[in-house]
């Protein structure tokens, strides 16, 4: 009867669980209606209150701490640090970014693993902000978990990760601020909480480079007619200026210090 | 101490950077001889603590502890489980530790920390074996259902002292658990029911009739020390674990009752004595963080009347 044997035997044993919380949602509550209100109370094209700080963990070489309504994220920077060796020579840098959830983030607990969509997206959003040719043959690492998630998870994610970019000192052509906005039904919404998130009909994000007014990444998903798109787009990129005045006070506080 | 002449020609002529980093060691000696700390703490005093309840929504309880720069995230999630047979009426914690790579330049994805288990496997053992809490009350229904408690606690940020810091935030997460409205649904499954609708259904028997708290007894405080010499440094920070290999961690209850005592390996033999100094030592710090704790409580309490 070995350790092994025992250990078998422990995570045979460990008993199944389940969430209390109710499995099945109210039927789709309000949407129908055409003048419905948000379940906290903003309007249409109103964003959270959002709260921003840079040098929240003192082991990295940077980092952010963002706080968007209910979705708190915590974004670390090492680095640049020497490139593997089984990576081939390159004369510009390396970015290297992973998402995960804590397992209570969510309101059912999940498995804390890595978010490898996520993690990708967030390199893409970032990859055309960076000056890679200013560290060249290393790596810079962007390490993100999401403590709460509480909706919009990816866009807050990126713009805390260019907050924490711009700690670490880290050169950049521009801070990158994403928003996401949800349609639902003939409704915009801006800034979507998880409840109206898992709704919608069709969900779009944009990740922007505010002062050059570059887009470094549009997402589209679910069903959209031509010109409600365009309408999304002009509220992403209208919200994302105003994201960008808010990244660059923060900066500016922290320096000011 | 004829060498400590020669020693001290070299720091004028050396920086004082470089020569932290090529005779680390040497450095904090040099401190060491005058009672002190590169950051200006006397050997025997803790870092700045703090703790905040109820950081995070989602889950059920949760706590935020800082230790110096230490930061650790304690959130606890309670789903429903059978009891196993031998023990009908009580419930079952599990609780893990996480090292996610935003704590620290040594942790990668993919590459993760070795002290992570250790450490939870530590957690497990304060926290069962002080019995803190009886998993009677988290029973449900004789037999049939029970609270499993989910505790997960992550590292924010990583300088020394983390199993120190992480007890304390799994404390005070548990003292901030608060048990949820239940009621059985029609197929025999637990669902929470909110306090409103838990009055107007009378025909459902509400099985957890108001929200509660657990009963904490027997809290179990820790605090680390690294041994050099004849030295004792407390809460020693992540730069000091590195340089003074001899760690000691002591566990005890609030009635001063050893709950747990680590000395894994180490340079320094440590002798009865150090030993006694450190629990004596260990007995007030216990006595500082359940007041920091209690203070938390009363904040939480004050905010939501």
């Amino acid at each position: 009867m070995g350790v092994e044997a025992a250990m078998a035997g422990k995570a045979a044993n460990a008993p199944t669980t389940y969430s209390p919380s109710p499995s099945q949602k109210p039927a789709r509550p309000i949407f129908e209606d055409v003048d419905w209100v948000r379940a906290d109370g903003r309007n249409f094209h109103e964003c959270r209150p959002a709260f921003m700080k840079t040098g929240a963990a003192n082991a990295a070489s940077g980092s952010a701490y963002a706080e968007f309504g209910n979705t708190k994220v915590i974004v670390s920077v090492f680095g640049p640090r020497e490139s593997k060796k089984a990576m081939l020579y390159s004369d510009i840098g390396r970015l290297n970014c992973n998402v995960s959830f804590t397992t209570f983030a969510a309101p059912t607990r999940g498995q804390g693993s890595d978010n490898k969509d996520f993690s990708s997206m967030l390199h893409k959003a970032l990859e055309g902000a960076i000056i890679l040719e200013s560290f060249p043959k290393t790596t810079v690492d962007v390490f993100a978990l999401v403590l709460e998630s509480g909706g919009s998870d990816l866009p807050v994610v990126v713009s805390c990760a260019s907050l924490a970019l711009a700690d670490a000192g880290i050169m950049m052509y521009d801070l990158v601020a994403a928003v996401s906005v949800s349609c639902i039904r003939k409704s915009l919404i801006i800034d979507p909480s998880s409840d109206e998130e898992s709704y919608q009909d069709g969900s779009l994000m944009i990740t922007c480079m505010p002062s050059r007014n570059e887009v470094t990444q549009l997402t589209l998903t679910g069903e959209w007619s031509t010109p409600k798109i365009h309408e999304a787009m002009e509220l992403c990129l209208d919200a994302c200026s105003k994201l960008g005045k808010l990244l660059r006070t923060c900066l500016r506080d922290a320096a000011s210090v | 101490m004829e060498t400590s002449l020669a020693q001290g020609e070299l720091v004028g002529e050396m920086e004082m950077d470089a020569y932290r980093r090529l005779f680390p060691l040497r450095f904090y000696e040099r401190y060491l001889l005058e009672s002190l700390r590169p950051d200006t703490r006397p050997l025997i005093q803790c870092r700045d603590t703090s703790v905040a309840l109820g950081p995070v929504a989602s889950a059920d309880g949760s706590a935020l502890a800082k230790i110096g720069c230490t930061t650790m995230l304690a959130g606890i999630k309670l789903e429903v489980m059978t009891p196993v047979a031998e023990s009908p009426d009580d419930g079952c914690i599990a609780i893990e530790f996480h090292m996610p790579p935003i704590c620290s330049a040594i942790v990668r994805p993919g590459r993760p920390a070795e002290v992570a288990p250790v450490i939870s496997k530590q957690l497990t053992d304060a926290i069962l074996s002080s019995g803190m809490i009886n998993l009677k009350e988290l029973s449900l229904i004789h037999g049939k259902a029970a609270w499993m408690a989910y505790l997960d606690v992550y590292c924010l940020d990583s300088d020394g002292s983390l199993f120190d810091a992480a007890l304390l935030a799994a404390v005070a997460a548990f003292s901030h658990l608060q048990i949820p409205l239940v009621s059985l649904n029609d197929e025999g499954r637990v669902v929470t029911v909110s306090a409103e609708l838990g009055e107007g259904k009378s025909s459902k028997e509400v099985v957890n009739k108001e929200k509660r708290k657990l009963k904490l007894t027997n809290i179990p405080f820790s605090l680390s020390f690294v041994l050099h010499k004849k030295y004792i440094l407390v809460d020693p920070n992540a730069e000091e674990e590195s340089i003074m290999d001899s760690l000691v961690t002591v566990v005890l209850d609030l009635s001063g009752r050893l709950v747990s005592l680590y000395k894994p390996g180490g340079q320094v033999l440590a002798y009865t004595s150090t030993l006694k100094d450190c629990v004596a030592l260990a007995r007030n710090r216990g006595k500082e963080l359940k007041k920091i704790l209690d203070d938390a409580l009363l904040d939480m309490e004050e905010d939501s009347s």
